[in-house]
């Protein structure tokens, strides 16, 4: 029997998919389908966790030599 | 400010809003709106004072001004201006410690705002960078500078008229920190006031040119630094003549302090009292007729204070210098060290001079430029500040990759026309050295004499060139006999001048070694790129001396000394199945991924096809030898590594540069500094050292020097590959923050239009990308590595980092006790393993550096 069920659709890059499959690699809970290399289902209540969750691993990459001036 | 006061209804809504904000700035629960009103008057007075006389003195040097203020004034806004004034300084204090060393002179930069200062609307929101204090002179707008209070930072107008003057000032005077097109940012430091004053600038000429550049008075937190900077630094000379060491000042009451320290006193040599005296009586004579001189120049011209302080043409500082008042006592040459030491204690640190001409004890070196070699404008500036005065200081000048620091150094070397010694890098550039100096000068081969592993001869003239590396003069461990035969030449004897290459890679106590090792009259350092990783440049100062002259790459590039470059930064997205590798590896195997990136290979794959069709010739870099291997081999390009033998490098090199059909090569970092190939117009950066900023500096330099620059409307290419997400986008950022320093705008990529149409694009399907991906997963964590240790002289002073990734490779077996013993048949085995790399890699000098960094 067909069941429905709410979810959000996230339209990304193919890397930041791999970021989102990795979150939900721990409790499964984020994703409700991989639809293909550049969007998902998510579940709606989870969106600003993936937000969060984001810009936290993406930041990393940055440099900024703000930083770097106060930490000397 | 002024607009605010003069008009009442700006005020009234200023003093409504006063309480609010009195919260943050005073304690006391004094009525704020009165006291707002009380000095609401007489700052108004004395505004309007300001505009009628303002026209030829400035607000801050009005005493009367002033005084007027303070009488008028009551006690209570007063005290409450203290406290403003002392929240502030806790603040500026916390600041402080963030700062630089050498910035705690500067760290009472808000003691002096003052009293009367009327904190607006918005000053809060400032806190301790609110400088509105300082208030603006009428005329600012044609004055190119201001000077941050509180950390001496230095903003200039480039597009002033005054600019190019004021730049040719500030470069003495202070650290160039960035130079974009139109503002660039210098920085005052005690050691750029050292080195200004070892040129030559005396205090009250920094001050007065800083004035007059200002848009808004030089506060006094600076004055105070600069004062306290300049006074003691460069007043005292070290020089050697006939040999003698002389202690010598321009100020006689410093002598009689240092004649009176219980140190330095008992060390000097009396000779010839009357004679000295003689010599005092004439020297104030001439001081006399040297200020009439200086007082010549009219304090209100800005263009004659330029040439008088600046000394573009040198005329002036020479007719000073020639009439130089100096006071001198001779020390014994044993005491030297002694002497310096104090002195560098009472915070006279000394300066270290070569009074080449009349130094007739060394034989003089039959050495000139040829008569068609051309010193370029900003080679001789450079040569300038070194030999300002006729004779030959010590220190440190810095220009772009191929824009010919070897021809400075020569031409300093035949200035100076002793004996020299070259040390360099590497074996490679020490035959350059060589071939060079006999390029542009008049030396004769039979003079000129190189020290390396495999040639040791030495010149049997009385006077010569040595060409050699650091690693051959510094190494301590056991030498074979000809090389000890040959450092007991270059110790057992005295020499003119020493030129010391590449400054910024060699550690400092390897420095200290090759510079107490070999006694020099002269030191000169030469690099492209004064910056370290490790913040060990500063040590730089004391070992060789202060940075004399820094060129500007964007003013050289636009005359058409070094190349024209576009830069740029193509990102390229990690595939899936990559990315989720990604994710899951180590860091050693992370940077596998993201180097061997299929997207990066076919953006690599493009550009190289791309710039083939326009006719450049390629270089592609990559410090991952794996990578460099797979992508040269996948694209049919010959390449070069650390263990390419010599004869194949110079096949290929050679056929590079005269091959049509070869127009790519791929280089691992061997190719970094030494390989100087003027062919080359663009550049791919496929992987590199981490974030070093200096790595991709002498990158960009292999293709400054392209032989093709002049050509109408002519650009190199420089482009960096970078994996999107990955932690390459990080180091890329960090690494060009020099090049953007220097003005190099990088231009972000991302997307190469036409990439997907390019026929036999490799890894074009999943398949293929699949199974690069499992091949990248078998590697083992080595080929993640950058190269080391394949020629240490490329190595030495790298930054830790590469090092300390590389664990111990000792391999953890079992076998039981008998086994080991032999009891078992067992047979020991030598393994073919090159012990030379590994002492050199353990070398003591490197291990100390690598181990003191961390604690920094």
């Amino acid at each position: 029997m067909a069941r429905a069920r709410r979810g959000a659709l996230v339209q990304c890059d193919p890397s930041i998919k791999a970021l989102i499959i990795q979150m939900d690699s721990e409790h499964n809970d984020i994703i409700l389908e991989e639809l293909d290399d550049t969007h998902l289902l998510v579940d709606p209540t989870k969106i600003e966790y993936i937000k969060h969750e984001l810009n936290r691993m993406l930041s990393k990459n940055i440099y900024n030599p703000m930083d770097e001036e106060e930490n000397q | 400010m002024t607009s605010v006061d003069d008009e009442g209804l700006p005020t009234k809504t200023k003093v409504r809003s006063f309480p609010a904000m009195s919260q943050s700035f005073f304690s006391d629960d004094e009525s704020p709106a009165t006291d707002d009103g009380e000095f609401e008057e007489p700052e108004k007075n004395n505004d309007d004072n300001n505009v009628i006389d303002g026209d030829d003195v400035f607000v801050y040097d009005d005493p009367s001004a002033s005084t007027t203020k303070s009488t008028i004034r009551l006690t209570k806004p007063a005290s409450s201006g203290r406290k403003t004034k002392s929240k502030r300084n806790a603040a500026s204090g916390t600041l402080s410690q963030l700062a630089a060393k050498d910035q705690n002179f500067l760290y009472g930069g808000n003691n002096d705002i003052p009293a009367d200062f009327n904190p607006d609307v918005v000053t809060s929101m400032f806190k301790s960078h609110d400088f509105s204090y300082l208030k603006l002179r009428p005329d600012h707008a044609s004055r190119p500078i201001w000077i941050s209070p509180s950390d001496g930072r230095i903003i200039l107008e480039s597009f002033s008229p005054l600019a190019e003057q004021a730049q040719d000032f500030l470069v003495t005077i202070a650290e160039p920190v960035s130079r974009p097109s139109h503002i660039h940012e210098y920085r005052i430091t005690a050691y750029s006031l050292y080195a200004a004053v070892s040129v030559g600038l005396e205090t009250d000429d920094i001050l007065s040119v800083l004035d007059r550049l200002s848009k808004v008075p030089v506060a006094p937190s600076i004055v105070n630094f600069i004062r306290s900077a300049t006074v003691s630094y460069g007043k005292v000379k070290l020089v050697i003549k006939h040999n003698r060491y002389f202690v010598e000042t321009t100020q006689a009451d410093i002598l009689q302090m240092l004649l009176k320290d219980t140190v330095i006193g008992r060390l000097r040599i009396d000779t010839d009292k009357q004679q000295q005296q003689e010599q005092q009586q004439q020297q104030q004579q001439q001081q006399k007729s040297k200020t009439d001189a200086s007082k010549n120049v009219n304090p209100n011209d800005v263009e004659a204070m330029f040439t008088a302080v600046v000394g573009g043409d040198n005329e002036l500082e020479e007719d000073e210098d020639d009439i130089d008042a100096v006071h001198s006592f001779e020390i014994a040459n044993e005491s030297v060290e002694l002497v310096k030491r104090r002195c560098q204690e009472i915070d006279y640190p000394v300066l270290e001079e070569y009074d080449f001409r009349n130094d007739h004890r060394n034989p003089d070196l039959d050495i000139d430029l040829k008569p068609s070699t051309q010193i370029r404008p900003y080679q001789e500036k450079s040569l300038s500040k070194m030999f300002g005065n006729g004779r030959a200081r010590s220190g440190i000048i810095v220009l772009p990759c191929g824009a010919g620091k070897t021809l400075v150094g020569i031409t300093a070397a035949c200035t100076i026309k002793k004996s020299v010694i070259v040390l360099c890098t590497s074996s490679v550039s020490v035959m350059q050295w060589r071939q060079q100096f006999l390029q542009w000068c008049t030396l004769q081969p039979e003079n000129c004499a190189v020290f390396t592993s495999d040639n040791k001869e030495m010149f049997q003239t009385e006077s010569g060139l040595v060409v050699s590396t650091y690693s051959m003069v510094a190494n301590t461990r056991n030498r074979s006999h000809d090389s000890q035969k040959v450092m007991d030449f270059l110790t057992g004897r005295e020499w003119g001048f020493i030129i010391l290459d590449e400054v910024h890679v060699v550690p400092a106590a390897m420095f200290r070694r090759v510079v107490t090792a070999i006694a020099a009259h002269a030191k000169l350092g030469l690099t492209a790129t004064l910056v370290r990783e490790d913040d060990k440049i500063s040590d730089l100062n004391f070992l060789i001396g202060p940075k004399l002259y820094e060129a500007n790459w964007m003013e050289l590039s636009q005359k058409g000394h070094i190349a024209n470059v576009q830069c740029a930064e193509v990102w390229c997205p990690m595939t899936v199945d990559f990315y989720q590798e990604y994710l899951r590896e180590n860091a050693r195997k992370r940077m596998l991924l993201y180097i061997m990136n299929p997207t990066k290979f076919q953006a690599c794959q493009f550009l190289i096809q791309y710039h083939e069709k326009r006719g450049d010739k390629i270089i592609v870099f990559s410090d991952n030898v794996y990578a460099l291997q797979e992508y040269a081999l996948k694209l049919g390009k010959p390449f070069i590594y650390g263990s390419t033998p010599q004869q194949e490098r110079m096949n290929i090199l050679q056929n590079f540069q005269y091959n049509d059909q070869i127009n790519t090569i791929f280089l691992s970092k061997v190719g970094d500094t030494s390989i100087d190939l003027p062919e080359a117009t663009c550049l791919i950066q496929i992987s590199s050292h981490y974030g070093s900023r200096r790595q991709e500096a002498q990158r960009l330099g292999r293709i400054l020097r392209a032989k093709r620059r002049n050509d109408e409307g002519f650009n190199a290419f420089f482009y960096s590959l970078v994996s999107k997400d990955t932690q390459e986008m990080y180091y890329s950022t960090k690494r060009q923050a020099f090049l953007v320093d220097q003005g190099y705008a990088f231009k972000v990529i991302t997307h190469l239009h036409g990439m997907e149409l390019l026929p036999n694009l490799a890894y074009a399907s999943g398949r293929e990308r699949r199974e690069l991906l499992q091949e990248v997963l078998l590697k083992n964590e080595e080929a993640a590595g950058i190269e080391i240790g394949d020629d240490a002289e490329n190595t030495i002073g790298r930054g830790g980092n590469a090092h300390k990734r590389f664990k111990s490779k000792a391999v953890r077996g079992e076998g039981s006790l008998a086994g080991l013993a032999g009891g078992e048949d067992m047979a020991y085995m030598e393994y073919s393993t090159n012990k030379n790399k590994e002492l050199k890699e353990h070398h003591p000098l490197i291990r100390k550096m690598y181990y003191k960094n961390p604690k920094k």
